[in-house]
């Protein structure tokens, strides 16, 4: 049964014309007697109405014809495709043989398929099988035909997985395998050979500072030189270049900058003396023992903290040694560990990610070499199996035709000749030598 | 004495029409039923979401019956109208006849001209009354249904309506409605007694008479002067292509005229008792043609002039 949405009716309403509302004339005359009769004026209406009437009936005989025309239509393309579902099924049936030109068979030839083939005895089964269904169920009805083509679809499923493997598909594994060893440069920075990754940089917002001051002295030299080009001088600053912005941007720095709270010191330095000074939390009251404190603390520390507006630039290294000494100290101590690493990559995680990806990656693409490495290998014993059943499929094929023969020359009741049976042995020999090859 | 004869005949005619129109009605009433029938299926298989074979035969079943009946219908309703034009057509004869009687009767005054009311309600009832072209299914409009012109060897009969290409008196040359009076396929046309012509191959010539009493009244015309207006009406719903299409040039009726004039259609009739819509050229409006004027089918025609003259 087909759905209603599927059916290519259209259902018209067919209502005749309501010739009281429609045709008072012809109503009227309807109501006369034989003995009053027509009128001759009356003929006009008249005709008016019944071109009326009849134009309405010549349409729906139309429709009519229309939709019984898709009503046998439509029967007839049901059956149709019952033809074509047997011929598909013919096709299935025989053995897979090859990938390829199987699959365009499949497509749409209503006709012969090839014979099932010796060495698969499992289609010949389902061949006669499916016919069966389609013959049983031709009385009751046509649409049962979609639900057997489960098989069909099982077989075209599974096929992709027996099917033989082709020296195509050997030939794009060996290609898969060849860039890690020719193209390693061409894929820089990519699979397996990572080349180190590039120290940092200036740091962005450096970069962006002198950048943007470079743009605007641009600019303003720009403005300037349109203005002065009027006038005829030189603007101070027209000619700065990179050298120059840089001073600028550490002497606008410099100032800036004062290193938050903390010191210029390291932070091994800044945790020794935490470990040695006490702690005082100090309510605001007592504000005179801080500075005093402070100032005793920057005292005792020596030289290194004089106040910093002066001796700026002096305490700078001077801090980076301390904090060197003091490592290398607590290090011969044994209090610290001494770490391999450079002491800026401590600090860098971005740097530290990057290199715990590169290691999986590594990782990663040398265990599937090693698998398209074994995948090439079994895919070329295979090859060479497939090459050997073909064979043996061969071989099958003479033997049955020693046998036809032999038998053939049974049935006219003569004794297979020498050669015949020589013919046969051969062949059966044959055959054996190569299914022991297969399977040794 | 044959106008009497005529009589009788008339009135047989019309008691056949009536018997006719009897007949159609029964058969009318019959088909209802299986009408209905249909309408039922319908809806029952509208409801059930499914269409069982079993409601597809029954369908089929009653569209075929339903067609046997349209069939029948169509048949008896083509009877009647064709008896209808029988009757006209006797009619028309006895109209002709009587004015042959009346042309040879000095006696009886000259024609009474016709107040011009009279006549354009004259000239609308006959396009009113124009039958309409109902083919069968598979049938083309013939010639002179709606737009497709005459077949080439057509003659206009006597009585027919044609426009025709006539000089005025003042020189003028103009297309006018006129009926047809008789057609000499003659090597000569009218000329006097005794007066020898020369021989001249196919020189066929049409008598028209001017619908309007007040031209001259009758001319003598070459074919290519008189183009026969369509004996039919084309049914929009069935035959659209026997209907001229939008911004075709065709010569019209002028509206309470009888003179027709170049016009390009604006829309054809939707309906078959729709007139077409059209736009004559008119100089005296600003793009050149007049706003949208109804003309009936039947004095619509082809207009082969390439330009006006």
């Amino acid at each position: 049964m087909s759905e209603l949405k599927d059916c290519p009716l259209q259902f018209h309403d067919f209502k005749s014309v309501d010739h009281l509302k429609v045709c008072p004339r012809y109503t009227a005359v309807l109501a006369r007697s034989e003995d009053d009769g027509i009128g001759i004026e009356e003929l006009d209406t008249l005709q008016l109405e019944l071109e009326t009437l009849l134009s309405s009936a010549s349409r729906r005989l139309r429709v009519l014809e229309a939709e019984t025309q898709i009503l046998t239509d439509w029967q007839d393309k049901k059956g149709d495709r019952r033809f074509l579902k047997l011929g598909r099924d013919h096709e299935l049936g025989a053995p897979p043989k090859h990938g390829k030109p199987k699959k365009q068979k499949l497509e749409g030839k209503a006709g012969h398929g090839p014979g099932p083939g010796p060495g698969r005895p499992k289609s010949k089964n389902l061949q006669p099988k499916i016919q069966e269904y389609e013959f049983t169920d031709d009385p009751i009805d046509v649409p049962r035909i979609p639900k057997n083509d489960a098989p069909n679809r099982f077989w075209a499923s599974v096929e992709p997985y027996c099917a033989d493997i082709t020296s195509e598909e050997v030939r794009t594994l060996e290609e898969l395998l060849k860039p890690p060893e020719d193209e390693a440069e061409h894929y820089k920075g990519w699979v397996p050979s990572f080349p180190q990754i590039p120290p940092l940089g200036k740091h962005y917002s450096q970069r962006w500072a002198q950048e943007d001051l470079l743009e605007e002295q641009k600019d303003g030299a720009r403005a300037a030189a349109v203005a002065d080009k009027k006038k005829g001088l030189m603007g101070p600053l027209t000619e700065l270049d990179t050298k120059d912005v840089d001073a600028l941007l550490k002497k606008s720095e410099a100032q800036h900058e004062q290193p938050e709270d903390g010191c210029p010191f390291g932070a091994l330095t800044q945790r020794l003396l935490q470990a040695l000074v006490e702690e005082n939390i100090i309510s605001p009251m007592e504000d005179s023992p801080i500075p005093d404190m402070s100032g005793k603390e920057s005292g005792a520390d020596g030289a290194s903290t004089s106040p910093r507006n002066q001796n700026k630039p002096f305490s700078v290294p001077h801090t980076k040694s301390l904090e060197s000494r003091i490592k290398e100290e607590l290090i011969a101590q044994g209090l610290l560990e001494s770490e391999d690493r450079p002491a800026e990559d401590s600090e860098d995680e971005v740097l530290a990610e990057l290199r715990k990806r590169q290691a999986e990656l590594k990782a990663l693409s040398a265990h599937n070499r090693t698998k398209k490495h074994d995948l090439l290998r079994l895919a070329k014993e295979e090859v060479s199996r497939q090459e050997l059943r073909q064979r043996v499929r061969m071989a099958d094929n003479e033997v049955m035709d020693a046998f036809r023969k032999i038998m053939a020359a049974r049935q006219k009741k003569r004794t297979p000749t020498k050669k015949e049976k020589d013919q046969a042995w051969k062949t059966l020999k044959e055959r054996e030598s190569i299914l022991k090859l297969l399977d040794g | 004495m044959a106008l009497v004869s005529a009589d009788s005949r008339i009135a047989e005619l019309l008691t056949e029409l009536h018997q006719l129109i009897k007949q159609t009605q029964e058969e009318r009433s019959r088909s209802e039923h299986n009408l209905v029938n249909i309408q039922k299926t319908h809806e029952r298989m509208q409801t059930e979401n499914k269409i069982s074979p079993y409601y597809r035969t029954k369908l089929r079943g009653l569209y075929t019956t339903a067609k046997a009946d349209a069939e029948a219908e169509c048949n008896i309703l083509r009877k009647a109208l064709d008896k209808i034009a029988e009757i006209k057509s006797l009619l028309e004869e006895r109209r002709i006849a009587a004015k042959i009687a009346g042309l040879y009767n000095d006696s009886e005054p000259p024609r009474k001209t016709m107040r011009r009311g009279v006549l354009m309600t004259l000239l609308q009832q006959s396009a009113m009354t124009l039958p309409l072209w109902i083919g069968k299914p598979g049938d083309k409009p013939p010639p002179l249904c709606g737009a497709i012109p005459a077949s080439g060897d057509y003659v206009a009969r006597p009585g027919d309506k044609v426009a025709a290409r006539v000089k005025a008196v003042d020189g003028d040359e103009q297309w006018i409605l006129a009926e047809v009076v008789s057609y000499s396929h003659a090597t000569n046309k009218y000329c006097a007694p005794g007066c020898i012509q020369p021989f001249p191959p196919f020189v066929c010539r049409y008598e028209v008479d001017d619908i309007d009493e007040e031209g001259k009244e009758r001319h003598t015309l070459s074919r290519r002067r008189v183009i026969p207006l369509p004996q039919w009406k084309a049914n929009p719903e069935t035959d659209p292509e026997a209907l001229f299409q939008k911004e075709q040039l065709v010569l019209a009726l002028y509206p309470q005229t009888t003179c027709f004039y170049r016009a390009l259609i604006h829309a054809p009739p939707q309906r078959p008792q729709d007139d077409y819509s059209v736009l004559f050229e008119d100089t005296s409006y600003a793009d050149g043609y007049s706003p949208p004027l109804n003309v009936a089918q039947r004095y619509v025609v082809a207009c082969k002039e390439p330009k006006k003259k």
